[in-house]
């Protein structure tokens, strides 16, 4: 017995501790990445330093750089053999050249902090790329929902490309582009939503209904601890209604009726919770 | 501390017919505490999977682009018994938010601050993609992006952007479309990255690396072959009469000096000290030889070879973990 309990205890701390060291192995996997990072951020560090300072490198800079460069190399002479020493040494190194690169951001002619949502400051090439992957996250679920909505991505696409050529030519009415896609978005995902509810009706309705047959659970249970008639005749209106409209496929107004029973329920210290 | 179960040796309490007793006391004790141990340990086990895997993002994709907006997909485990969830955004600017339940069911959202209130409808596994603002700031040319994440996370960087400094170590990095994808760990992650033309971007691919090995496999048979056939001249060439020729040096392709100064017109006149004293040394020379000849420091000399490589005077080559420069024989073409 007590040789199964220490079995069993070795058995459950692995398996506890094993996902750690899952993840730990993966990450030494392929430790080489770790110089080809530092490497590749050492050469843009001495790019900087040129452009920025020519010859005349600050002196606190030159000793970070030294202490980057250096641990770069100890990386290299650490690989493949002392993975420890390797992860100490890129931490290192890229710390060196982070401080060097915000000293010299810092320091450079433009110490403007630009937030990337500052409108003034759009990059309309990557506005345009969003907004094509969210149009086809769309196209892809309404094909899920046999939807009349072809046309409308097929003027969307275009819309698309015409605001590519817009900005190649580097002039034209992008916002008045932009705003017509979006409104011809919001069409389409409202027609989606619509044509996912009818399909999707019958499985919320039987979510509905188990959600109900608890809740008149726990107002049997409230009912046991003498809680308020009223109330408890309110909560069942309030469910007979939601059941009234499930009934007439009204699935909306029964989310919302819904909402207003669950805010009942936690109201009178009997929320809903189903488990 | 005391066992429950004590060796009746100890006590010399063997029976007359020489059996081993026992003391049973504390045994049904021992049995119940064990099992109860055992069985609580088992459910607790059993328990932690199940807690952590709702609520916990199954996986959790970002895309910065290059204006530092950055996509987020992620899939997340929920309660099927719930008609919503709440889910912490990583911020509050927000756009082209949609949210999949099960059977890409759209589900509806409402965005409250830095969170979204999702009804799920009963939906075990919802697939959440949004673009956001707020990951991503900028400093002069320094691009900065920040996450404190709930789990491992792949990252997909611009183009044309190279990481010059980052607070984690990365578990993976590959290629995607010329562009550098990490999987970073959990946590507090932050990497500056830069803009540049002239970045030799993206950094090579893990494959390359794992190639190396091939590649090795191959190399070792081509120098076992090339060996070989040396060997065998050599034999045969020592029935020859000796032949006196001049020794044909690798300078003989290289261009004189004068003609890499008029190629060169722009070229600094310390650089083109260096650019004399490789030629003089046979056409080429370890950057730590030309650091004690001119007495410069590491990082003035690195650069003033890098300055030469952009000339396309020089070619550097990595030679027992050191640089070695070399004058570039095919200069004349390209001019």
């Amino acid at each position: 017995m007590k040789k199964l309990a220490v079995f069993a205890i070795i058995v459950l701390i692995f398996g506890t501790i094993s996902p750690s060291l899952v993840d730990r192995a993966y990450g030494q996997s392929d430790p080489s990445i770790l110089l080809r990072i530092a490497v590749q951020a050492d050469k843009q560090i001495v790019n900087q330093l040129d452009r920025v300072y020519g010859d005349q490198i600050p002196n606190n800079l030159q000793i970070l750089y030294d202490k980057g460069h250096r641990a770069v190399y100890s990386l290299d002479e650490s690989l493949p053999n002392d993975i420890e020493k390797a992860k100490q040494d890129f931490l290192l190194a890229m710390n060196s050249f982070m401080q060097i690169s915000r000293t010299i951001s810092q320091s450079s002619e433009k110490v403007v902090v630009v937030t990337v949502s500052d409108k003034s400051n759009r990059h309309l090439t990557s506005e345009i790329d969003r907004l094509e992957k969210y149009v086809k996250t769309l196209e892809k679920i309404s094909k899920k929902y046999n939807t009349n909505v072809e046309s409308d991505f097929i003027k969307i696409y275009d819309l698309i490309q015409e605001l590519r050529i817009q900005i190649n030519d580097g002039y034209g009415t992008y916002d008045d582009v932009i705003n017509e896609i979006k409104i011809i978005l919001d069409s389409v995902k409202n027609d989606i939503r619509e044509s996912a509810i009818k399909q999707k009706s019958d499985f919320i309705k039987r979510f509905f209904d188990r959600l109900l047959n608890q809740v008149d659970k726990i107002l049997t249970h409230a009912q046991d601890n003498d809680v308020d008639q009223i109330q408890i005749d309110k909560a069942h209106a309030l469910i007979l209604e939601i059941r009234e409209l499930l009934s007439k496929n009204q699935i909306n107004d029964a989310k919302v009726v819904f909402a207003e029973l669950k805010g009942f329920m936690e109201k009178i210290g009997y929320p809903i919770r189903i488990t | 501390m005391y066992s429950f179960i004590e060796p009746t040796q100890s006590n010399q309490s063997l029976g007359d017919d020489g059996i081993l007793f026992v003391r049973n006391e504390g045994i049904f004790d021992t049995m119940v505490k064990t099992s109860l141990l055992l069985a609580s340990m088992i459910i607790a086990a059993a328990l932690i999977p199940i807690q952590s895997s709702f609520s916990s993002p199954r996986d959790l994709d970002l895309i910065i682009y290059p204006d530092g907006s950055t996509h987020i997909s992620t899939e997340i485990d929920v309660d099927p018994f719930v008609t919503d969830y709440e889910l912490n955004l990583f911020g509050s600017t927000i756009d082209n938010l949609v949210v999949v339940g099960d059977n890409e069911f759209l589900l509806d959202t409402d965005i409250i601050h830095d969170s979204v209130l999702i009804q799920t409808f009963g939906s075990s596994i919802i697939s959440i993609e949004y673009d956001i603002h707020d990951l991503v700031s900028k400093q002069g040319k320094l691009w900065t992006f920040s996450l404190d994440s709930p789990s491992n996370f792949t990252l997909l960087l611009p183009q044309n952007s190279a990481i010059v400094g980052m607070t984690n170590l990365p578990i993976n990095m590959e290629i995607i479309n010329d562009q550098n994808k990490l999987t970073l760990p959990s946590g507090k992650t932050e990497i500056d990255y830069l803009f540049s033309n002239t970045i030799s971007n993206p950094i090579p691919d893990t494959e390359t690396e794992t190639n190396y090995f091939s590649y090795a496999i191959i190399g070792g048979v081509i120098v076992i072959v090339l060996i070989g056939a040396v060997i065998i001249i050599r034999t045969k060439q020592k029935n020859l009469k000796p032949v006196n020729h001049n020794p044909i040096i690798e300078k003989n392709n290289i261009l004189d000096i004068e003609t890499i100064f008029k190629l060169k017109p722009d070229l600094r006149e310390d650089d083109k000290e260096l650019v004399k004293f490789i030629f003089n040394n046979g056409g080429k020379a370890l950057e730590s030889e030309l650091r004690k000849k001119f007495l410069q420091p590491r990082t003035t000399m690195w650069r003033a070879v890098k300055r030469l490589e952009r000339e396309g005077v020089i070619e550097i080559e990595k030679k027992d973990l050191q640089n070695l420069v070399k004058l570039r024989k095919n200069m004349e073409e390209e001019e």
